[in-house]
């Protein structure tokens, strides 16, 4: 009985579901809403009004930033909810000293031999973030991933000691922090918060201004991924 | 034979979705969503998103699996 219902209701609500899927454009059709009314114009005039050549890029930080600085807000309260929920009332915490079952020579050769190359790579993707697909987002979730990989390796107490303790609080609320600044600095500039000069000669400005957000929201993200990580694992 | 390519991408998509329930065994499950996260990575490139395959990549496959991982190791592995 319940089995027959679940399949009626799932019946139900494929049939509109595929319907719709019929009517779409197809894929790459010029005449699709993707590519006209605003998408248009960003194609168009993006690279050179929001300052990056990426038109993603351009849209996330630039057209789309106040979206994006609530969004890097919530990344920091899922920090906050993670280490309130497994951190709260306990006097101190007990760090495991080493791994119980210390990882095989295999896998600290080759982490070690990649780590280097991880770090090359993550800040290539947050630097080149306005020109290539990448940014802060992607190439801070590889430094954290890299982190995760070297906590594996050495320890959690080994690894910590890679972000400074009294630096960490501000580092694992640098994006919002960031955003808040660029914020400002475009309240103060154009009157607008967020608002990017929109000067024909200030590219160069607009460049900056994008870049030093793509590195608040790199090292923000991967501070934040190591804590949650190392919150979940170091309490047993 | 694009076409081909993205059909039995789709086809894997399902497979490891429909997988991903079916089991009762979480860890296989982590590492079976880690797999659809890659599928879904190739077919993000394919239809021409390399940022967001990028961040597929990093958060899905990579991060989201360990965070898994560290919670199955601190509950339990096998569904009730």
């Amino acid at each position: 009985m319940k089995k027959a219902l679940v399949s009626a209701l799932l019946i139900l609500t494929a049939i509109p579901l595929l319907l719709a899927v019929g009517q779409l454009p197809p894929h790459g059709s010029a005449k699709s809403p993707a590519y006209e009314h605003v998408s248009a114009y960003y194609l168009e005039y993006g690279a050179e009004e929001a300052g990056a050549e990426n038109i993603v890029t351009d849209v996330i930080l630039n057209y789309r930033g106040f979206d994006t600085n609530g969004e890097v807000t919530v990344i920091f309260t899922a920090l906050a909810a993670v280490m309130g929920v497994l951190l709260l009332g306990r006097e101190s915490r007990h760090p495991v000293e080493q791994p119980t079952y210390p990882p095989s020579i295999v896998v600290r050769f080759i982490v070690r031999l990649l780590a280097p190359f991880i770090a090359m790579f993550a800040i290539y993707v947050i630097l080149n973030g306005h020109v290539s697909p990448g940014g802060g987002f992607q190439g801070g979730t590889i430094l954290g991933a890299l982190a995760i990989a070297l906590t594996l390796v050495l320890g959690e107490n080994e690894a910590r000691r890679l972000i400074p303790e009294g630096a960490r609080p501000w580092l694992q609320a640098a994006a919002p922090l960031t955003f808040v600044g660029i914020g400002l600095a475009g309240l103060t500039d154009v009157g607008v918060y967020l608002g990017f000069p929109t000067v024909e000669t200030l590219t160069w400005v607009r460049t900056m201004w994008l870049l030093m957000l793509e590195i608040g929201i790199g090292l923000g993200g991967a501070v934040i991924i190591s804590s949650i990580f190392w919150t979940m694992e170091g309490e047993r | 034979m694009s076409q081909v390519f993205d059909i039995v991408l789709l086809l894997l998509l399902i497979t490891c979705a429909v997988a991903v329930i079916r089991s009762k065994d979480l860890l296989a499950a982590a590492i079976i969503f880690s797999a659809y996260s890659l599928i879904m990575c190739i077919i993000w490139q394919l239809r021409g998103a390399p940022d967001v395959a990028m961040t597929e990549a990093a958060v899905g496959a990579g991060v989201t699996t360990v965070l898994f991982l560290v919670t199955i190791s601190r509950t339990v592995r096998r569904e009730k």
